[in-house]
C-alpha cells in the first residue's frame, strides 16, 4: 500500500493511494483537496456583507436573519452533494470494477461494472470548458457488435488527475484486465 | 476551373457593387437628414419614419455583440460531452473498410482504436 502526492488538472494537490489485495484484485483511491478555510471564510463573509447592505438599504431585519439560514443550509447542501473528499477505483479480475465516490459529508455513491460489460480501461482526450485535459474511462461493450463501443463512463471527475497520475492508473488496470485475455473462463 | 484568379466578370460585379453601396449609403444619408418638409414637396411621402434611421443601426450593433456570446455558448453546447462515443469514435470509423496488407507498401490509412493508442503510448514495450 503506497500513497503519493500528485496535482489535479487545475493545480490543486490530490494523492493516489494504491492497495493490491490479491494478484487480481487492486484498489486505486484518488484523495481530493480538503475545503480550505480561507474559501469557506471569503464566501461566508461575501454572503453577510451583501446581506448588510440590504439590510442598510431596507431596514429589514429579517435580511440578517435569511442570510444566516442561507449560509448553513448552503454550506451542508454544498458538502452532501457537491464537495467530493475521494473517487476510488476497484478492480477485482474475474468479476468486475467498481466506482465510489465519498462525499465530505460521509455520503458513498458507487457504481458496479461486470467485467463482461468492460471492453477497457483508456485514458482518452477530449475538449472540457475551453481546455483539453486526459481523463481515464471504461468503455463499455456493445452486446451486437464486438469492436463497438456501446458507453464511455468517465472516471475521476471531480479530482480530475493530471496525465503522470493516469498513467499509474492505467499501468495498474491494465495489469489486471491482461489477465482477462490470458486466462478465459466461462462468463 | 474555380481558381480565385480576377476575371472581367468578378471586376463587373466589383463595380456594380461598389456603385450599389454608394447609391444606397447616400439614400439612407437623405432619408436620415433632409426634413420631412422638404421630401414631402418632392412628392415622397411614404418613406419610413426617421425614427428607423437610428433604431436600425442601434439594432444592428446589440444584434452583433449578442452574435459574439450566442457563437460561444453555440461553440459550448456542440462539445460532445465526456461521456459521450463521439470522443472516441464516430461513423466513418466504424465503417472503414479493413484493407489487404502489402509487402513493401505504405499501410493504408485508417482509425487506430483507442485501446491500441493507449497500449502503444503508456505501456512500456518489453
Amino acid at each position: 500500500m503506497e500513497e503519493r502526492p500528485y496535482r489535479s488538472a487545475s493545480g490543486a494537490p490530490i494523492a493516489l493511494r494504491r492497495r493490491q489485495h490479491s494478484a487480481s484484485c487492486r484498489e486505486l483511491a484518488v484523495r481530493c483537496p480538503r475545503l480550505q478555510l480561507r474559501s469557506l471564510s471569503a464566501v461566508t463573509s461575501a454572503v453577510w456583507l451583501a446581506a448588510y447592505g440590504l439590510f442598510v438599504l431596507s431596514e429589514n431585519s429579517m435580511v440578517l436573519s435569511a442570510a444566516i439560514f442561507i449560509t448553513l443550509i448552503g454550506l451542508i447542501i454544498y458538502l452532501h452533494f457537491v464537495k467530493i473528499d475521494q473517487e476510488s477505483l476497484l478492480v477485482i479480475g474475474s468479476l468486475g470494477i467498481q466506482v465510489t465516490s465519498s462525499y465530505a459529508s460521509g455520503k458513498e455513491s458507487t457504481t458496479f461494472i461486470e467485467m463482461g460489460q468492460v471492453k477497457d480501461v483508456v485514458i482518452n482526450e477530449a475538449i472540457h470548458m475551453q481546455k483539453v485535459i486526459y481523463y481515464l474511462c471504461i468503455l463499455l461493450q456493445d452486446p451486437g457488435d464486438p469492436q463497438g463501443v456501446s458507453e464511455v463512463v468517465p472516471l475521476f471527475q471531480s479530482s480530475k488527475p493530471r496525465l503522470d497520475c493516469l498513467i499509474e492508473v492505467y499501468k495498474s488496470c491494465q495489469e489486471i484486465l491482461e489477465q482477462r485475455k490470458t486466462a478465459p473462463q466461462s462468463s | 476551373e474555380n481558381s480565385p484568379a480576377p476575371l472581367p466578370e468578378r471586376a463587373i460585379y466589383g463595380f456594380a457593387l461598389f456603385l450599389g453601396s454608394w447609391f444606397g449609403f447616400m439614400l439612407y444619408l437623405i432619408w436620415a437628414y433632409v426634413p420631412e418638409t422638404w421630401l414631402f414637396s418632392l412628392g415622397l411621402t411614404y418613406w419610413p419614419q426617421k425614427y428607423w434611421a437610428v433604431a436600425l443601426p442601434a439594432y444592428l450593433l446589440v444584434s452583433i455583440g449578442i452574435g459574439y456570446v450566442l457563437l460561444f455558448g453555440i461553440n459550448m453546447m456542440s462539445t460532445a460531452p465526456l461521456n459521450s462515443t463521439h470522443t472516441v469514435t464516430d461513423n466513418y470509423a466504424k465503417k472503414q473498410q479493413q484493407k489487404k496488407f502489402q509487402e513493401e507498401a505504405i499501410p493504408a490509412l485508417r482509425d487506430i482504436p483507442i485501446s491500441e493508442v493507449n497500449r502503444m503510448f503508456f505501456l512500456p514495450e518489453k
